[in-house]
């Protein structure tokens, strides 16, 4: 018996029912269109106070712009998102008591987590496609015409950003994990946003993973590229975590 | 007889002193063993400890002959159990939900919907087969669990206080899908406080008190509750002396 692709049909069929996981990924999709396209519109349209809020990035009130909008959203609003669906996939076995259900069974504990953080990685590729689908609808909604080769380029980075998110994200997994329920989770999640948030505002520690992508998308160079090469570390240590935690738990509190 | 389960000498503590202690106990083929205690007797521990939700400190457990820290998948596709909560996901209709625990025990595709039109019908749970288990009454989602448990014919069944919430023709059902299984080679054991019920149907009736073995009741007794608690007064008596 193929024990993973078991375990994966299982989740993936319990993650295709999941309301979380729809609304969560409707929610960010929705919310950084909407934001960024208003945004740009309300640039567009003379609106100085927006436009000096929205700094020298956005006060073209063109596709760049609405990519560095749509970036600062989905770096602080992915984080949060992304963490959230994570803290469900895994934290959701506590919450709901199943987990007694997922003992003595021939798929064991280790590969059902390896599964979910599977169906996570799926899930988050396809929020993050669906921002890059719905973003150019919005940029010709709000005038911008049609985006050249460097706005292409642009739309890619938006999608790698939200899948290093996503990946930054993975810590509350495991917090979700080891606190046997969502809140730890979703803690983790605010915790790490609020992180990202400081050390963006102190403009220090571009090379952090937790801020690294926001960084490069906003400013692609060859430093904040090169800063990325920290970001896979996060997944590696916490998905390995994730899965020790599963591997190891008892019912004995 | 062959030995589905055999504990040897299992103990495990809780921090502040509870669990279990020296406790020896086996389930054979084709018998329905039956532990009874009060609450917080102990038997919830030792079923956590059958299915590998809790590790001895001391002691052997082999589940189908492989010791329970070592058992692999092919013996673990041989045990069904459901201890604490039933495996009822509540956006999943009944149906699904047994499809994917099914896909859990390892049963190959194909098998799959006609066993679960089996069980289904089985445990009269037909009409739920749409339904979300989040819509269930509690004794439906236990039905459901129980029919996950149930569903694939396993050699050995762990069963924590099945009969909770079920409604009593749910009862009636479970209590022959026991016998059937049991009939048909499994070992089955089911905890309980119910004794009319479990004398009923148990071939053997352990009794556990303050986490420990202390006797055993005869199924055939006349007067099954008085014996009980002449057992756990004596067991609980002596252990205050010592």
């Amino acid at each position: 018996m193929n024990l993973f692709r078991a375990a994966l049909a299982v989740e993936a069929g319990k993650a295709r029912a999941a309301r979380v996981l729809w609304a969560t990924g409707i929610l960010l999709t929705m919310g950084v269109a909407a934001l960024a396209g208003g945004m740009v519109a309300a640039v567009r349209s003379g609106n100085a106070e927006v436009a000096a809020k929205m700094g020298p990035a956005a006060a073209t009130g063109d596709w760049s712009a609405l990519l560095a909008v749509a970036a600062q959203i989905t770096a602080a609003g992915g984080l949060l998102a992304f963490g959230v669906g994570v803290s469900w996939l895994t934290g959701r076995e506590f919450a709901d008591r199943t987990i007694s259900a997922l003992f003595g069974l021939p798929v064991g504990r280790g590969t059902i987590a390896t599964a979910k953080l599977a169906v996570y990685a799926g899930w988050a590729l396809a929020v993050s496609a669906a921002v890059c689908l719905v973003l150019p609808v919005v940029g010709l909604l709000v005038g911008l015409g049609l985006p050249t080769a460097a706005d292409a380029a642009g739309l890619a980075r938006q999608f790698a950003l939200g899948v290093l998110t996503a990946l930054i994200a993975m810590p509350a997994g495991w917090a979700a994990s080891l606190g046997r329920g969502l809140l730890p989770g979703i803690a983790t999640a605010v915790g790490l946003l609020v992180v990202a948030q400081v050390v963006a505002i102190a403009d220090v520690g571009g090379w952090i993973p937790f801020v690294a992508p926001a960084f490069w998308a906003l400013a692609p160079s060859r430093a904040t590229a090169a800063a990325l090469v920290t970001v896979p570390l996060v997944p590696a240590a916490f998905g390995v975590a994730t899965v020790w935690v599963w591997r190891r738990l008892q019912m004995d509190r | 007889m062959t030995d589905r389960l055999r504990l040897t000498g299992v103990t495990r503590a809780y921090r502040g002193g509870a669990g279990v202690r020296g406790v020896d106990l086996d389930v054979q083929a084709g018998e329905v063993h039956a532990l009874v205690g009060l609450n917080g007797a102990g038997k919830s521990t030792l079923m956590k400890l059958m299915v590998g939700m809790l590790r001895p400190d001391a002691g052997e457990l082999a589940v189908l002959g492989a010791d329970v820290r070592v058992a692999g998948p092919d013996r673990w596709a041989r045990v069904g159990a459901v201890i604490e909560y039933p495996l009822a996901y509540g956006e999943l209709d009944g149906r699904t939900n047994l499809e994917l625990a099914a896909r859990l025990r390892g049963v190959p595709a194909r098998r799959i919907r006609p066993m679960v039109d089996d069980v289904l019908a089985e445990l009269d749970l037909h009409r739920y087969a749409g339904v979300p288990a989040r819509r269930m009454s509690l004794g439906n989602k236990q039905r459901l669990g129980l029919a996950a448990a149930l569903q694939h014919r396993p050699d050995l069944i762990v069963l924590d206080e099945p009969t909770n919430a079920l409604d009593p023709a749910g009862i009636i059902l479970l209590r022959e899908a026991l016998l059937r299984r049991a009939a048909d080679g499994a070992g089955v054991l089911v905890s309980s406080h119910h004794l009319d019920e479990v004398a009923r149907i148990a071939t053997r009736i352990t009794v556990i008190a303050d986490g420990r073995v202390v006797g055993r009741l005869d199924p055939d007794g006349v007067d099954i509750e008085r014996s009980f608690f002449a057992l756990v007064h004596a067991a609980t008596t002596s252990r205050a002396r010592s």
